[in-house]
């Protein structure tokens, strides 16, 4: 683990071998595209709690305005696949400047409180504004552009498999950019002010500001999984702003673990997969999913990724002499 | 003309597909039916049944039709969000026969995906659309809409009262929940009432006592409660705590069944005046032999919730039957004007909406001391069939 | 608006209020001494509903599960403290994945002992129907409710701010460590405060019962509007989760008849200007 964290290139790797192997695991490319969908939304969580410990409950605003905006986009006016999930991305990381800025206002707690005072009003504003979110129906029949560019089609997204690897490609990219920005001077300076807020001030760093700046990533990077969420499912449920969204992404977050980006990937892959896989055993299947979460706050506190920490670190000691 | 792109495409897909190791394995020469319901979540409570009659009609009338069908249930969890990438993993897995859904924010999605996807969806769910506005060739709805539901309640309503003269309406804001006003509104232009107020309220609301006060100040003859589901029942039982029930009549008019009446008790049902898909009273041969099957092998008096399961699965199996063929285009073709002796007597699934015309019923609720056994709520007051016509319809299918 | 709905619409809200504040209150002791962010709150609420269901069926007698159902579910919550203590020093994170966890077996286990499907709870006998004063009409129920939950309000106030439990409590809330060093067993304290909390909460649920039903997912929706009213009157503070609940509950209740959706942004709203301009609530100790 300690080398994919070293190395934005390894964890490319990783997430690129993941996404290839995930198909072969699952039985469809759509469950596979989820996957990667979430374990995005995820990422965005992971770098707030993991890198600076802000457990946002906001993340349903980021994923849903994404979501929202790649539909009115295409629904509307007939806007194309790419400068739809930019402008995705780009209206989720306003928004996140301005959840950021509130939000870090406050810490502990009352932060957790702010996200979710924030989150539940703009759920409630999507809901009183069907005009342009379609309410409780949602948006549907949202088209699916193909891949173009100025003017000439590059690929076709209509089957399954195509949209799998153009989610996939910028999934990969995503965990890259990611990878990169909290190697960087920048993360060393999140987790600074996560170590020690106090001192980081002291030293002279506005720490509101980075605090701001990683929301924005945040929101950015989670807009986009919406983006794509919506052309996914060819459509935008209200669902996608609620509560119970953002709880999804933080479970996530928190069942892959936090000191890893990869544990985003992992805790993605592990709650849709048993979602699916035990919805279709057991109608009561959220029993084992809620005894599984309390499981791993109390013994596996670092979340799945320590699992695959603790595999490669007694691999490395077998390798051993 | 294949491209190298799209021939790549296939062979790489093929390679990868293959060896999956979390499937629902089913064998090639079976029918595959699916249903998406509300397992867990909010809405469990109407899914559950639901699939009890679903499997119901698989388990008893699979091989009266001499089909080998298996059965995938899909957890909607009450949500959209949820059902729709569950329901795009059962197209990818080649199910094409797909019936089901409580909510209407999950069947109207489900329609259009099946639809994409080449598949026949018989649907459960309630909302106009589906064989409205958004009526799809692939796409068969059972209930009747909100037209009939309206037509067939306040209208016998009127005219076995006609000293009702004002009416107040509660309406969820939701696209059904205005559908049924607006049909109710046009009654009461028809007939001279007055509509002495109407109040809306949101999804997520559990209070209403708030627009009760309101209707009481009115002065209303009738309170018609246009919501559904759990709302409408904590709307009733709040109207009798604020003794609604004694200054007027109160008319629930889209009610959920059985389960519904348990919820909401006798004492608080008596004398209310209640709209139904079905009620397992209904005086005809097909219901006879629909409630004795649930008897029989489910020990229960048949619900609603659990024939509506029961009827759109048996339709998936009559019109595969009947093609003679698990084409979804043949299969579509014979169920398209089809008639067939239903629980509610003829029904017939008529071809230029694919809408079910079937009966639709008023109910008054008993007196605790009148009832002749648990499951026994209701007397049927009135029956009769009320669609739009095809000029009338929204449905403009290409 | 005539002035007998406006009345009705307040006496409904300091009603609902009366039940929200029973909610509120529990957390916001139980958050106060232990600072242990507990997504299960809402378990107590949907126990104490259920079981309130269970007793009235069996034995026909409301006032009997009145009495016995917040005791059954404060004496399980004090054995269960123990095993529950181990939370307290996770970080804010784990506490939520842990007690999510929970919430979703609470819920899903009620639904497998009874059913999903929604129940009646029959109001008592003599409380059934409704009273007319003149013009103005209100179920008795809901009068008892209202009456009920005051003189519940009145004791806790006693204990909370004339007993000793209550003075080590208010410093608790401040500083455990004071406590602490003043040679109090303080194991005995976040047993006993946990035990209150969670029967005042199922409290609630056993009120709310007659007038909603019960189902599996009422626990839910209790947690949310605990939560905005442990934040709107602060922290910890009595006086600030009984006029956060009246308030809330005021405000929702009249809003109904202007716009509804619009009652659920502004409580939100409220919330969040609240945590920005105040933190420590309207009447939290700063």
């Amino acid at each position: 683990m300690a080398r994919f964290k070293s190395s934005a290139w390894g964890l490319a790797v990783a997430i690129a071998l993941v996404a290839l192997v995930l198909p072969l695991m699952l039985p469809s490319y759509a469950l596979a595209t989820e996957c990667l969908i979430f374990a995005m939304a995820a990422l965005g969580c992971n770098l707030l709690l993991g890198r600076l410990g802000l457990l946002s409950f906001g993340q349903a605003i980021f994923f849903g305005a994404g979501a929202y905006c790649v539909g009115i986009l295409s629904l509307r006016f007939g806007t194309g696949i790419v400068a739809g999930l930019l402008a995705a991305t780009a209206v989720s990381a306003l928004l996140a400047v301005a959840i950021g800025w509130l939000a870090t206002q406050r810490t502990g707690v009352y932060l957790i409180m702010l996200t979710l005072a924030l989150s539940q009003m703009f759920f409630f504003l999507c809901y009183a504004a069907p005009d342009v979110t379609g309410g409780d129906n949602g948006l549907m029949n949202i088209p699916r552009p193909n891949l173009a560019f100025g003017g000439h089609e590059l690929l076709s997204l209509a089957s399954p498999f195509a949209f799998y690897v153009f989610v996939a490609t910028i999934c990969t990219v995503a965990f890259y950019l990611m990878a990169r920005l909290i190697a960087s001077p920048f993360g060393a300076t999140l987790e600074a002010i996560r170590d020690n807020e106090d001192r980081a001030v002291a030293i002279g760093y506005d720490t509101r500001l980075y605090k701001v700046i990683a929301f924005v990533a945040a929101g950015a990077v989670t807009g986009l999984a919406g983006g794509l969420y919506a052309l996914a499912l060819k459509f935008v449920p209200l669902a996608n702003v609620d509560l119970a969204m953002s709880e999804r992404i933080i479970v996530m977050t928190i069942l892959g673990g936090t000191n890893a980006l990869f544990g985003s990937m992992l805790g993605s892959i592990a709650v849709v997969v048993l979602s699916y896989v035990l919805s279709d055993i057991w109608a009561r299947w959220q029993i084992i999913l809620g005894a599984l979460l309390v499981a791993v706050a109390l013994y596996l506190r670092g979340g799945l990724a320590s699992l695959l920490d603790k595999a490669v670190a007694r691999a490395n000691e077998g390798a051993r002499p | 003309m294949i491209t190298r792109r799209t021939f790549l495409g296939t062979t790489l897909t093929a390679a990868i597909a293959s060896p999956a190791v979390v499937t629902r394995g089913l064998a090639a020469e079976q029918v595959r039916l699916c249903t998406a319901l509300s397992l867990s979540g909010p809405f469990a409570s109407a899914g559950q049944p639901a699939e009890a009659g679903t499997r119901l009609a698989v388990s008893a009338l699979a091989k009266d039709y001499g089909l080998d069908v298996s059965l995938t249930m899909i957890d909607d969890e009450g949500n959209p969000g949820r059902a729709i990438p569950k329901l795009i993993v059962a197209l990818q897995q080649g199910v094409r026969f797909f019936s089901g859904a409580v909510l209407s924010n999950v069947g109207l999605p489900m329609s259009a995906e099946v639809s994409n996807g080449g598949g026949v969806y018989v649907s459960s769910v309630g909302a106009d659309e589906i064989t409205g506005s958004a009526c799809r060739r692939s796409t068969f709805r059972w209930p009747v809409p909100s037209y009939g539901a309206m037509r067939q309640t306040i209208v016998p309503l009127i005219d076995k009262h006609p000293e009702t003269k004002r009416w107040y309406t509660i309406t969820p804001k939701y696209v059904f929940g205005e559908a049924m006003l607006r049909e109710a509104q046009n009654i009461f232009k028809e007939r001279n009432i007055e509509h002495v107020g109407n109040s809306y309220h949101s999804m997520t609301e559990t209070e209403f006592s708030g627009y009760l006060t309101n209707a009481a100040a009115a002065q209303a003859d009738v309170l018609a409660i246009l919501n559904f589901g759990p709302q409408s029942t904590n709307t009733l039982r709040q109207a009798a705590d604020f003794g609604l029930k004694q200054k007027m009549k109160i008319l629930l008019a889209w009610s959920a069944g059985t389960e519904q009446y348990a919820e909401i008790g006798s004492d608080v049902l008596e004398d209310v005046y209640v709209g139904a898909q079905y009620d397992a009273a209904i005086d005809s041969p097909g219901n006879r032999r629909v409630v004795e099957l649930f008897r029989k092998n489910l020990n229960v008096t048949p619900s609603y919730a659990m024939v509506n399961g029961y009827v759109t699965a048996m339709l998936l199996m009559e019109g595969i039957k009947a093609a003679g063929s698990t084409d979804p285009a043949q299969v579509i073709k014979a169920l398209e004007g089809r008639k067939y002796e239903g629980p509610t007597g003829d029904e017939e699934l008529r071809a230029f909406d694919h809408q079910c015309i079937k009966n639709y019923y008023l109910l008054r609720g008993k007196a605790p001391t009148k009832k002749k056994d648990k499951d026994d709520y209701v007397d049927i007051i009135s029956f009769g069939k009320s669609f739009p016509d095809a000029q009338h319809s929204d449905c403009k299918m290409t | 608006m005539s002035v007998n709905l406006l009345l009705t619409q307040i006496v409904n809200g300091l009603g609902i209020g009366m039940i929200y504040f029973m909610i509120a209150i529990g957390l916001s002791i139980i958050f106060g001494i232990m600072h242990f962010i507990n997504i299960a709150h809402g378990a107590f609420y949907l126990v104490g509903a259920y079981l309130c269901y269970a007793l009235v069926s069996a034995t026909g007698n409301f006032w009997l599960a009145l009495a016995l159902a917040p005791l059954a579910v404060g004496v399980v919550a004090w054995l269960a403290e123990p095993g529950v203590r181990r939370l307290y020093d996770l970080p804010a994170s784990l506490q939520i994945l842990a007690t999510l966890g929970l919430a979703l077996v609470i819920q899903e286990a009620v639904i497998l002992i009874f059913d999903p499907l929604g129940k009646n709870v029959a109001a008592p006998a003599g409380l059934r129907g409704a009273a007319f004063f003149g013009s103005f009409v209100y179920p008795k129920y809901r009068l008892f409710v209202i009456v009920f939950t005051a003189a519940v309000a009145a004791v806790l106030w006693f204990l909370l701010e004339r007993t000793r439990y209550g003075a080590v409590l208010r410093a608790g809330t401040e500083s455990m460590q004071t406590v602490e060093l003043l040679g109090i067993d303080i194991s005995r304290i976040f047993s006993l405060t946990f035990a209150v909390g969670a029967a005042l909460t199922a409290l609630s649920g056993v009120l709310a019962a007659p007038i909603r039903g019960v189902e599996p997912f009422m626990g839910v929706e209790a947690l949310s509007i605990a939560f905005v009213i442990v934040v709107i009157g602060g922290i910890g503070s009595f006086t600030g989760a009984l006029a956060g609940g009246l308030l809330i509950g005021v405000v929702q209740s009249v809003m109904t008849t202007f716009w509804a959706a619009g009652a659920n942004i502004m409580i939100y709203v409220a919330m969040a200007l609240i945590i920005l301009v105040r933190p420590h609530g309207l009447l939290g100790r700063a």
